[in-house]
């Protein structure tokens, strides 16, 4: 492939996240969606950059702001509105909303809400894999808010100890809810993370996915091989409020012209003549995933308790 | 079913469980039963994992996995850092993708430090991604008792776990119920499973049935383990050999006899058995290894007040833990947990309605005291 073709494919799918979700924000006064809603706007890149090196038989597990996620390792659409929606059709049956979103068949092995409680899995996958034998490469997803959890340490810690298939993706906006990481950690993510042997790389553009891909697929490649687990940093930026539609530049907690500078170099916003080729599509599609997921049904009592056990 | 010999443990893996047991059954300990299910585990299952801390050393979780490692490797009988937490979650993500990870806890109280990985993720897992993924695993815990135990290594914490939908808690009795029980949650369940085992227990040699257990097929069951028309003993664990030790008393003594149900899987007991007893019976004690309040104790309760609190003659009777964490001091320590003789107290009090029932009662002896070859340290 080209780098004009990976360019072109990987905008495409940024895109797509972004009017995916632009779309949620349309629908969101509509109550249409009754769950919590943590956007990737913003943070599309670093995803679709991620999956793209990854096949279906890796896994990935990530944190409740997954949309991005999700679609970029290949979950359906319909499913994922159905599952917004509350609806049976959904990736969940309507148990997960957007917070749990998952697509088994394509390894995306679900998302936590609780922060960094899904590292460990990645890593306890990986030692399946590893085990059983299976070429798999595993990824687990965190903010640089997990990193302050106990339980990031003593995930990479075995991790490492074992030399696990697995790659450890920060995705660093810097911000856990309202909290500026400078205010909650006396440590640099990456210096930390070489302390338990790991290899690191960091990526300070995590508005591009074509740098992110390359480096990404030099990660899995290495991983692949079986020579243990990396570290991977990529700086991105949260455009949106922690959870909801909104934006809360306004709430004086953020520096607007930080914001600003970023969207300046954001591809979406740079190149509109592509981004007008793309929207037609992109939009029928998601046209029809809405639709589905209106005339979906919601699920009815038996499934109340089905599953539990 | 407790067999009161000094017969040293004698199961091997040259001999063989069938062999041992023969066609009459035979004497086995509950370590030994644990060892035996482990290993079975190990071989009739490629995907089988053993992590915990020192699973893999000489003291192997206190004999129940000892050479295991040796024999299977140890990638599959793993030593763990400590970390319970990070542990669990590794658990749950191995179970996501083909292992089936057995955890131990050396003491349950430990499993406290991964209550997030086991109340947020594994008992959810499954519905919460609309039974689109399982989480098939056995996290044993093991309940201290008894030369010093004291606070943070004496918790039974059944109660905590199983008011969780989405987990399955047993708490084997015996020998039996681990025989019984523990292949068959491995081989055939899909999702995560909370063990109590008793430390008190290990040491202790059982009668087991040979080869077919008449025991039923459902390893989440509830067994009713002595028959008797007087008053039903609902009981968990180690309390399930004090409630057979006070009937036995008590038939001997004055002929009262006793129905004792070991409730066995307490997240799901079955609740049928209950009832017929207590309805055959009119008169009910619940003997926990845990805290009454909002326990094992409290849910039986609730259970027959909902379906037919008529059936009762006399208001229900329990025994369990003061209400206090377990003191360390043995003069304490044998205060703080109810003895043969106020369980046998209790039971003729029951039946015939006064405490002067005039019935005589055993022997102040703690449980320790009996079971003495536990001998600590740990």
């Amino acid at each position: 492939m080209t780098s004009t073709n990976l360019f072109e494919e990987l905008f495409f799918q940024a895109l797509r996240i972004r009017l995916v979700e632009e779309r949620i924000i349309e629908l969101y006064p509509s109550d249409a969606i009754q769950s919590p809603v943590h956007l990737s706007i913003g943070q599309e890149a670093v995803a679709v950059g991620a999956c793209h090196a990854l096949t279906s038989n890796d896994l990935l597990f990530c944190t409740y702001r997954s949309h991005a996620f999700y679609l970029a390792k290949g979950g359906n659409l319909n499913e994922m509105f159905a599952e917004l929606y509350g609806k049976v059709t959904g990736c969940a049956s309507g148990k997960a909303g957007s917070m749990h979103l998952a697509a088994p068949e394509v390894g995306l092995m679900g998302a936590s809400a609780v922060v960094a409680s899904t590292i460990p899995h990645a890593v306890g996958a990986a030692l399946a894999a590893k085990q059983l034998g299976k070429d798999q490469v595993i990824v687990g997803v965190f903010g640089d808010g997990a990193t302050e959890e106990g339980v990031y340490h003593e995930s990479l810690n075995f991790a490492a100890l074992h030399k696990l298939p697995v790659i450890f993706l920060c995705e660093n906006n810097e911000l856990a809810v309202h909290s500026f990481r400078k205010a909650r950690q006396n440590y640099e993510i990456v210096e930390h993370a070489q302390i338990y042997g790991l290899p690191v790389y960091q990526i300070t553009e995590g508005y591009d996915f074509v740098k992110v891909s390359e480096t990404m697929a030099e990660v899995i490649k290495q991983v692949r091989s079986g020579q243990g687990p990396v570290f991977v940093e990529i700086q991105t930026f949260r455009y949106k409020e922690h959870v909801g539609p909104g934006e809360d530049f306004a709430c004086g907690y953020r520096n607007i012209q930080e914001a600003q500078c970023w969207k300046q170099q954001d591809p979406l916003n740079l190149y509109p003549a592509l981004v007008e080729s793309f929207r037609p599509s992109i939009l029928q599609e998601i046209d029809a995933a809405v639709h589905f997921a209106e005339r979906s049904s919601f699920p009815s009592i038996e499934e109340l308790l089905r599953d539990v056990v | 079913m407790l067999c009161n010999t000094n017969l040293t443990s004698s199961v091997t893996e040259e001999k063989g469980l069938d062999q041992h047991l023969g066609t009459e059954g035979g004497v086995l300990s509950y370590r030994d039963a644990l060892h035996w299910t482990m290993r079975e585990a190990l071989q009739r299952h490629d995907s089988v994992v053993i992590m915990g801390q020192g699973a893999d050393d000489h003291k192997g979780i206190f004999g129940s996995t000892i050479g295991l490692a040796e024999e299977f490797g140890f990638d599959r009988v793993m030593d763990t850092p400590l970390a319970e937490e990070g542990m669990t979650g590794i658990a749950i993500g191995a179970a996501l993708n083909g292992l089936y990870p057995i955890q131990t806890h050396i003491r349950a109280d430990f499993s406290l430090l991964a209550m997030n990985q086991i109340i947020n993720l594994a008992a959810k897992y499954k519905y919460m991604f609309g039974g689109r993924f399982d989480v098939p695993m056995l996290i044993r815990m093991i309940v201290g008792r008894s030369w010093g135990q004291g606070a943070q290594h004496s918790q039974s914490l059944q109660s905590l776990f199983a008011h969780i939908p989405g987990l399955k808690v047993v708490m084997p009795s015996s020998s039996q119920t681990i025989l019984h029980t523990y292949p068959k949650i491995i081989a055939d369940y899909r999702g995560p499973v909370i063990s109590f085992e008793h430390r008190l227990m290990y040491d202790l040699n059982f009668h087991v049935e040979p080869v077919t257990p008449n025991y039923g097929d459902d390893p989440f069951g509830s067994y009713l383990v002595r028959q008797g028309d007087d008053v039903t003993i609902v009981a968990t664990s180690i309390m399930v050999l004090e409630a057979m030790r006070a009937a036995d008393h008590l038939a001997k003594v004055s002929g009262i006899q006793s129905e004792i149900i070991d409730l066995h899987c307490v997240s799901n007991p079955d609740w049928n058995l209950v009832m017929q007893s207590v309805e055959k019976t009119g008169r009910l004690i619940v003997a926990d290894t845990s805290w009454k309040e909002y326990g094992v104790c409290a849910e039986v309760c609730r259970v027959v007040a909902e379906r037919n609190p008529g059936c009762l003659k006399k208001p229900v009777v329990t025994l369990a833990m003061q209400p206090a964490p377990c003191p360390t001091a043995k003069s304490l320590e044998d205060l703080f947990y109810p003895d043969l003789r106020q369980f046998v107290h209790a039971i003729a009090t029951l039946v015939l309605g006064s405490e002067e029932h005039g019935i005589q009662l055993p022997d102040t002896q703690s449980m320790a005291d009996v079971y003495k070859r536990f001998k600590g340290p740990f």
